[in-house]
């Protein structure tokens, strides 16, 4: 018999609704912090960069696209790794269909990363997707934008989501480091070939032919493109990852049954 | 220069990370509601339904596919949606194109995903072809499935009455002759159907990540909803 309580329709009707309280109240409260983002100053972008892409090369405005604004994942696929990381892989899986809809609404949605070009179409082709993705090695675009680290910054500090970090020092802590190993040698390469990248999206404004940096998000802050989360989020045993939590995402096409 | 305030790196890094910290709460708060839902107690499933899927006629238990969870999105494609008997709610399409292969990831977690809707199978599996979709989409024809899991009292169901917990703006709607979208949640232990959840209305917002995207974009998600979303073959220049 189940740990779970098992109640009348009524009991599950009075706790439910004040759930629903407590619900509309955090909607409102995202609603609020979406206002605030846009309330953030717009800064210029004055860097020129140039990125590869299926229809040659293109410089950040052109990658608008005759929108007004850009939205970029900044997808982790580095220029050792042979695949792209299996998360990021599965947050594809959810903004692939959305991208038409962003598109009516004057958005241009694109992934860029540090790979060559022909690694991500070839990957691009394996998985189905049909978004853009653009190339930025050789330019500073995603060091810039807080999602690219040096080897030496991977030892000696740098700064994500806002804060300073050793990634490095990540490995002392045992269990993490054998799961970033198994990262690493899942997308083809070793543990500092790995962790010269990490996910964010990055948001941006053309007005007049200029650009401007809008927002930045990275860690938890970009979970809500994993779309099977806030499924999880609802179901019965939620997301039951344990602690720490089980790297239990895999690329679509590796699922035991897939 | 733009209307918009422009500023110095400086100054945008001083309120990012302000906002840094409320968008961290936000998601602590999340986390914490996630619990929440958790705590709900289940109410056993006593009424039999029968559903139309690829494999044949299935019961409630049988749609759990040999797991222990099951989540049904409330698919619009019924007599009260444009377009039918052809085509599903272009809110609903607009949705199932976000959730689409995302949903594929859920089976690892024990959990069943499929989608439900009144139409005949027929309908929903040309529909699901003409939009590339690949999520399992059953049909519950003239059962009282949906009206079951969007109206929780006996007056509910009698008067169709009392959509998203009897939330006053939607006072009007009656269940009995409209489709509405939402999503609920099943647990199966011990051969028996229990449910455990279920969400309406803004409440389904954060199972398609394409609103969370165009909230973090420059102009936000905005507030001219003339002609958008559609079903992608609807937008100018596109057929597909």
């Amino acid at each position: 018999m189940t740990a779970q309580r098992v109640g009348t329709r009524e009991e599950w009707l009075a706790a439910r609704t004040a759930l629903l309280e407590r619900e509309k109240a955090l909607t409102r409260r995202s609603d609020e912090l979406a206002r605030e983002r846009q309330e953030l100053p717009w800064v210029p972008v004055e860097k020129e960069y140039r990125f590869e892409t299926d229809d040659g090369e293109k410089t950040l405005p052109e990658l608008f696209d005759g929108r007004s604004q850009l939205l970029v994942y900044h997808f982790m696929f580095g220029p050792a790794y042979d695949a792209g990381c299996p998360t990021c892989s599965a947050a594809a899986d959810t903004f692939d269909g959305g991208v038409v809809h962003m598109n009516q609404r004057d958005v241009t949605f694109l992934c860029i990363s540090r790979a060559p070009l022909e690694k991500l179409q070839a990957y691009k082709r394996r998985m189905g997707w049909s978004f853009p993705w653009v190339s930025s090695l050789g330019t500073d675009f995603n060091f810039d934008f807080g999602v690219s680290f040096t080897e030496q910054q991977q030892r000696e500090g740098a700064e994500y989501n806002y804060h300073p970090v050793r990634l490095m020092s990540i490995l002392e802590a045992g269990v993490a480091a054998d799961a970033i190993e198994a990262l690493a040698t899942d997308v083809g390469t070793d543990i500092a070939g790995y962790l010269t990248e990490l996910p964010g999206l990055s948001s941006f404004a053309l007005e007049d032919g200029a650009v401007y940096h809008t927002y930045s998000t990275y860690a938890r802050g970009g979970e809500f493109v994993l779309g099977f989360y806030p499924f999880l989020d609802r179901v019965p045993k939620g997301r039951d990852e344990g602690e720490p939590p089980e790297n239990w995402i895999r690329r679509h096409d590796e699922y035991a049954d897939a | 220069m733009p209307e918009h305030a422009v500023g110095t790196r400086e100054e945008w890094l001083a309120a990012r990370k302000q906002l840094l910290e409320r968008e961290k709460e936000l998601t602590r708060r999340s986390d914490e509601l996630a619990r929440e839902r958790q705590e709900l107690p289940w109410v056993p499933v006593e009424k039999e339904y029968r559903f139309e899927t690829d494999d044949g006629e299935k019961t409630l238990p049988e749609l759990f596919d040999g797991r222990s969870q099951l989540l049904v999105y409330h698919f619009m494609f019924g007599p009260s949606v444009e377009g039918w008997p052809e085509i599903g709610c272009p809110g609903c399409s607009y949705t199932a194109d976000s959730l689409d292969v995302a949903v594929e990831h859920l089976p690892h977690r024990d959990v069943t995903f499929l989608a439900v809707s009144r139409a005949p199978l027929g309908n929903l599996d040309a529909y699901k072809r003409r939009m590339g979709w690949s999520f399992p989409w059953v049909s519950y024809g003239d059962s009282d499935f949906n009206l079951d899991f969007a109206v929780f009292t006996e007056e509910g169901r009698r008067t169709g009455k009392g959509f998203n917990f009897d939330t006053p703006k939607h006072a009007d709607i009656d269940l009995r002759n409209e489709e509405l979208h939402g999503l609920s949640a099943f647990a199966l232990e011990d051969g028996v159907v229990h449910h455990t959840y279920s969400t309406y209305d803004r409440g389904t917002d954060a199972l398609n990540a394409t609103w969370q995207l165009l909230d973090r974009a420059p102009k936000g998600r905005g507030d001219d909803f003339e002609g958008w979303p559609r079903r992608r073959f609807e937008y100018p220049g596109r057929s597909a």
